[in-house]
């Protein structure tokens, strides 16, 4: 009788572990825990200031992907939108260029020369630079959310194909090339830091508290959670379904592109392949957070979670010194078990109700 | 009693790392950080291979990190190798431009870094370089093709495989072909078609078609590096035009890196001449500037090292066919 009680104790504390919003908090510190006597560096000065700076720019570009999955969508488009308004800015604000490599770039002359960007030198350049990025954002995410809500077009293509037409712009722009000779006022954010804490720290995790207001506290954030349970009963109900989305696309965008000042002032460089390789992490780390692919469920508090766990993944597979062969066959796997347990986490709730 | 036992464990758990944080390094063993930006062609996957067998076989603990061709994961992976109090940092970067960012985050940590084969794009940062001289063994190749083409008695249409633009060591061959161009100006009947490549031969492959239907005349094409050969093939031959040295339809064809198949294609008479970076003796070059630096303290050394190079000819081929690397690879297998 004690036994088949205890049994059923240890079943329940699995099933509220598995329900528990703070199921992947609890699994990254026990992750933590378990690897600790196997990477004793861990929790170096050194490498907790490196899990924190890779952490701030993909906590931002994957609070913008959460928006779109709590609509059922999804942004491909965002890697591209990173890269796009990153030469954009850098050739805005960059003091100088190589002509040998770019002058047969189509912007030669109009916004790049030997003496640099646009307003290259100027005070102005790198609010401007900013300002143009985010201008780039948010066109690329009206474009999206328009061909999505009004079009009804998949999101899975709108994305995919803005997310090849972007990237090509954003090769065909500075001819493939990298943009350097940034102002020290831009790579500052990246770089400038107080103690524990940084600029690229309060720019996200601001992005992601004003994220979260959004979300739990507006109507807005309301309308969004009902157009992805059901859109159809949404619009009856009277929600604006078309803004609603059209909006979500340009969060996502507009979050890409503050994703893409932290990458490209880390760098030092407008990069037209900025991002190119971290659509599995941004969307991995949502669906490891446990934002549902199915729409209708989300929470900013999940998205960081999911983002800090893989990046502690990634930060302790390098760490194990694992074959390079190994490690995105991990990563795939962890992601595969999260949407298996996300899975599994639905179908518990469903039987509860 | 429960949370004692819990504390403790906790405690144990946590002592390596209240170790390490403490300063105290892992082993006494030098290790050095091996980080590369891909293994996508012959070259890199034998420089890799001479790289880390050599370090291995003098005892040295060796790290590898693969960056997959992402310039900021290689970043995090550098910053990574970091924090595991490494002696010393190899990259291959993946861009001149992100080599230079690197540079500057080994040098902040104080650890020798050595950049191989793809040169920085500044000098801002310390590191030893190892580079071939790319623009001298760009010319002395092009400069044999430019002899082949006199012999014909008649104009020649030229065209170049351009890399990408961004990695200094494809400006430097496309320098050292437009050296010989501007030296006989007669000699061609166009000026040089410029064919993108990218460094990927998907782009090679679309971009050569286009050039060979926009321009079927070309007669004179250099590859700014040898990868690029199995590409160019099946591009000519079903133009009829992938024929050996010496027949009428031959194209004058060159190449550079000397990989196996350029040894290959040069023994059987398709290819007219490869530029050759030595690639063992560069291996060798950097890891005996970082092991010394290593051995003397030096955290920031700063050595620019040139690997003279030399061009592989139908010329010279029996003499010094066993000076190029992939020659020696495939005499190996």
């Amino acid at each position: 009788m004690e036994k088949s009680s205890s049994k059923y104790g240890i079943k329940d504390l699995g099933k509220r572990l598995l329900l528990s919003e703070y199921f992947v908090l609890y699994l990254t510190v026990i992750y933590i825990l378990i690897l600790t006597p196997f990477i004793p560096r861990i929790f170096h000065p050194w490498n907790l200031k490196n899990l924190m700076s890779n952490t701030w720019p993909l906590l931002a570009v994957a609070l913008g992907q959460t928006f779109v999955l709590i609509i059922a969508g999804i942004d491909l488009s965002q890697t591209s939108v990173m890269a796009l308004s990153s030469v954009v800015g850098a050739m805005i604000m960059t003091s100088g260029v190589d002509a040998v490599l770019f002058e047969k770039s189509p912007m030669w002359g109009i916004m790049l020369s030997e003496n640099g960007g646009l307003l290259a030198g100027s005070p102005l350049a790198v609010p401007v630079a900013i300002i143009a990025m985010l201008a780039v954002g948010l066109l690329i995410g009206l474009w999206n959310g328009i061909s999505v809500a009004h079009f009804r077009m998949p999101p899975f293509i709108v994305t995919l194909v803005s997310m090849m037409l972007f990237s090509a712009v954003a090769i065909f722009l500075p001819k493939s090339e990298n943009i350097r000779n940034l102002p020290d006022s831009y790579i500052g954010i990246s770089k400038t830091t107080f103690g524990f804490f940084s600029v690229s720290m309060v720019i996200s995790l601001g992005l992601a508290v004003t994220a979260h207001i959004l979300l739990s506290r507006t109507l807005y954030g309301r309308r969004l959670y009902a157009t992805g349970v059901n859109m159809k009963a949404s619009r009856i109900s009277g929600v604006p379904t078309k803004r609603v989305i059209i909006t979500a696309y340009m969060i996502s965008s507009v979050c890409a592109v503050v994703a893409a000042i932290l990458y490209s002032s880390r760098l030092e460089m407008g990069r037209p392949t900025l991002g190119s390789t971290l659509l599995l992490d941004i969307v991995g780390a949502n669906i490891i957070g446990g934002i549902s692919l199915a729409g209708g469920k989300g929470k900013i508090s999940w998205t960081f979670f999911g983002v800090f766990f893989f990046i502690i993944l990634a930060n302790t597979l390098n760490l194990l010194n694992l074959s390079f062969y190994l490690i995105d066959i991990v990563k795939g796997l962890v992601i595969m078990v999260a949407a298996l347990l996300d899975v599994t986490r639905n179908r518990i709730q469903r039987t509860q109700l | 009693m429960k949370r004692v036992l819990v504390l403790i464990a906790l405690a144990a758990l946590l002592l390596p790392t209240v170790l390490v944080a403490g300063g105290q390094k892992d082993s006494d063993q030098i290790t050095i950080a091996f980080c590369f930006q891909d293994l996508e062609t012959e070259f890199w996957v034998a420089g890799h291979k001479a790289i880390t067998e050599t370090l291995r076989a003098k005892g040295i603990k060796v790290i590898e990190k693969n960056a997959n061709e992402d310039a900021n994961r290689q970043l995090e992976q550098v910053k990574d190798a970091l924090t595991q109090g490494v002696d010393g940092v190899i990259i291959i970067p993946q861009d001149g431009e992100s080599a230079v960012t690197i540079a500057k985050a080994c040098n902040e940590a104080g650890v020798p870094i050595g950049v191989f084969n793809r040169p920085p794009s500044d000098r801002s940062a310390k590191n030893i370089v190892v580079v071939a001289n790319n623009e001298v063994i760009a010319e002395a190749a092009v400069e044999h093709m430019a002899q082949e083409a006199m012999k014909l008695g008649r104009k020649v249409t030229p065209a170049i495989m351009v890399g990408d633009l961004g990695d200094p060591n494809a400006v430097g061959r496309r320098q050292g072909f437009f050296n010989v161009i501007a030296k006989y100006p007669e000699l061609w009947a166009s000026a040089p078609v410029e064919i993108p490549t990218k460094w990927d031969a998907n782009v090679a492959l679309a971009n050569l078609q286009s050039a060979m239907q926009a321009n079927p005349d070309i007669d004179f094409l250099f590859t700014s590096s040898d990868f690029l050969f199995p590409v160019i093939k099946s591009v000519l031959a079903p133009l009829g035009k992938w024929q050996k040295v010496g027949h009428p339809n031959h194209v004058i064809l060159g190449g550079l890196d000397g990989d196996k198949t350029a040894c290959s294609l040069l023994k059987d008479g398709y290819l007219d001449a490869t530029g050759v970076q030595n690639l063992f003796a560069e291996a060798e070059m950097m890891l005996d500037a970082m092991l010394s630096a290593i051995e003397r303290g030096d955290k920031m050394p700063n050595q620019w090292l040139d690997d003279p190079g030399f061009a592989l000819t139908q010329a010279n081929l029996a003499k010094r066919e066993m000076e190029m690397w992939g020659c020696k690879l495939l005499a190996n297998e």
